[in-house]
């Protein structure tokens, strides 16, 4: 009995580790759960009611570069010079130094978040941990819960006080803001992080008798239907997002994966 | 649906742009309007502050290419006192944009890599939606572009009308656009920029270092700061605006808000000629001159008397005590005439 479940053991960690090896060599990361919410969107109207948002697990910090470089190594398709623009535009890791290699220089980086990738460079990462990009309404749900080890007055001030502060000349490791009370570190403050529906607010799903369903987020239009019309914060996250292309990589915006949980 | 929206949306522009292009045109063709034929092609020569572009010598509109960027950059708001300002052209108040009536004007606007958010531009001259904002919303890293044809000649106020817009113009996202009518301005001496706009931190005025931006005075409109091009005495003392007498000098004066209205008053001048919050209207011999925020106003005065000139926002206390304040030096002869002790 003692010999079968050796047996059985050494079978599942030799399983485990092939899977390690064929997605990285870096341990997994923790996944945090996220329980089931309403949410309620920023843009409301007639007919856009709160999102009912499902529990789900998300990556407890950013993807990093040393992460990052392990997917490209494994699929050479996502290598800087490999890569199609129709998927990533030139900025795509353009601060890395080659193709398979983030450089000795950015040995500061390495567990940074990876910067300057595409939406579908992060989605096919995502796909290759058997994960996916969180939507929209979680990416959300969590990040607008509050910290949990530092003192703040209120998130938007917090989020308000990175987006007045000048980048920084080399970007801050994983873990280095805040942890908020689910357990996820750096949501608001380090990286923009992009979601899977990341430009979905942009049209309500139906418009019927909507001629004046304004959800835009230009000029006074973004006055209307505003739930919270003092959350500025969150009127800077839409309005990037809302620019965004998905073969766009930019210096400030990573990502971070989710996964569905499965109940039984 | 979504097809079904996009295409019922499309149909509604069309059918607004063709209602309001069939209201305008007669509008249009008075001021001698779009019958000009358009030719050759330049890229648009930009000034910063206090300085204008010279003026248009050509006798036809043209297609002009104007290149603006969108930079964030922490700059100084007062002595000691520093600001992340976001700006067009990494200066508040932003590029000054020279063109002329019924030039076709192919905009590009590109945000800096290291900008942590998204911009874009409402510029008052366009017809158009948004004034461009919506085609123009750009990335960091990223250009985009459309074009406008400049139908009214007069000065305009261009802003960045991304949301939060109360914030993006806070923190310095303006200029002018001035557009020449057929024929241009008469000439002058001098021509200078000036722009006003206040700024909200969480300390008060004077306060030494970076300062943060303060949405909750924002939205009660009380400024700690009022200035004029960007920080307090940008174009005072060392840095005044300099004339010679019996010059005759030209301000493009922009108002950038976001909030407050200036009562815009030179000490000890006369306004000879001003062009109405920047229109066709040109009314004479005025002391002080309104400029809404968002507005703007040609002033023109001739320097009779050597000395000192301060341009204020004649709500006094603006002056006293947010930095309300530039200088114009003029130097030559006395004249006993006009001005004397005893």
């Amino acid at each position: 009995m003692k010999i079968i479940s050796s047996i059985i053991f050494l079978f599942i960690s030799i399983a485990f580790v092939n899977a390690q090896s064929l997605r990285g060599n870096i341990p997994e990361k923790k996944m945090i759960k996220i329980p089931a919410s309403d949410f309620k969107t920023f843009y409301v109207s007639k007919t856009n009611k709160p999102i009912v948002v499902n529990a789900f697990s998300m990556d407890e910090y950013a993807v990093t570069n040393a992460e990052y470089l392990e997917f490209v190594k494994a699929n050479t398709v996502w290598s800087r010079s490999k890569v199609n623009r129709l998927f990533a535009d030139v900025n795509y890791l353009k601060y890395w130094e080659s193709d398979f290699d983030i450089g000795r220089s950015n040995k500061n980086i390495y567990n940074s978040p990876v910067v300057n990738v595409s939406w579908f460079a992060a989605r096919a990462y995502c796909k290759w941990k058997g994960k996916r990009l969180p939507t929209l309404a979680e990416w959300e749900v969590a990040g607008n819960a509050p910290p949990k080890n530092i003192a703040y007055t209120s998130v938007t001030d917090y989020i308000m006080k990175w987006y007045e502060k000048p980048p920084l000349p080399v970007l801050p490791n994983v873990k280095s803001t805040y942890q908020n009370i689910y357990g996820l570190y750096d949501m608001n403050g380090l990286v923009w992080e992009w979601t899977f529906d990341f430009n979905s607010f942009i049209s309500t799903g139906d418009s019927r008798n909507t001629t004046n369903d304004n959800t835009n987020l230009f000029c006074a239009g973004a006055s209307i239907n505003v739930t919270n019309r003092e959350d500025y914060a969150a009127f800077l996250r839409y309005g990037f997002r809302g620019s965004l292309k998905g073969n766009y990589c930019i210096n400030s915006l990573g990502f971070r994966c989710a996964k569905n949980i499965n109940i039984k | 649906m979504n097809m079904n929206k996009i295409s019922r949306n499309f149909l509604s522009v069309i059918i607004v742009a063709v209602i309001s292009t069939g209201c305008k045109n007669s509008d249009k063709n008075k001021n001698g309007g779009t019958d000009e034929e358009v030719s050759g092609q330049e890229t648009a020569q930009l000034s910063l502050a206090p300085m204008v572009p010279p003026p248009i010598t050509r006798n036809h509109p043209t297609k002009v290419v104007v290149n603006l960027t969108t930079v964030e950059k922490v700059m100084r708001l007062a002595d000691s006192t520093q600001y992340m300002f976001w700006t067009f052209g990494a200066a508040v108040p932003g590029n000054f944009i020279r063109v002329r009536q019924n030039d076709e004007i192919e905009l590009n606007l590109t945000n800096a890599p290291d900008s942590k958010l998204s911009h874009s531009i409402d510029l008052h001259a366009v017809n158009g939606p948004g004034g461009g904002a919506e085609f123009s919303s750009v990335a960091p890293g990223h250009t985009s572009t459309f074009h406008f044809k400049a139908l009214n000649p007069g000065l305009f106020v261009y802003h960045c009308a991304t949301a939060p817009v109360p914030m993006h113009i806070a923190n310095g996202m303006y200029g002018l656009i001035l557009v020449e009518p057929k024929g241009g301005l008469p000439k002058v001496d001098r021509e200078y920029y000036i722009m006003q706009s206040e700024f909200y931190t969480k300390q008060s005025f004077g306060f030494k270092g970076l300062q943060e931006f303060d949405m909750d005075k924002g939205i009660k409109e009380q400024a700690e700061y009022v200035v004029f091009n960007g920080s307090v005495n940008a174009n005072a003392g060392k840095n005044a605006l300099i004339a010679k007498v019996g010059e005759t000098v030209r301000l493009f004066v922009g108002n950038g808000g976001p909030n407050l209205v200036s009562s815009f008053h030179v000490i000890g001048e006369i306004f000879e000629n001003v062009y109405l919050e920047g229109g066709e209207t040109i009314s004479h011999n005025m002391g002080t001159t309104l400029i809404p925020s968002g507005g703007a106003a040609i002033v023109e005065m001739k320097m009779n008397v050597p000395g000192t000139y301060n341009i204020v926002d004649h709500s006094i206390f603006r002056v006293f005590n947010k930095g309300a304040l530039a200088q114009i030096k003029v130097s030559g002869r006395e004249d006993s005439t006009i001005f004397r002790r005893n």
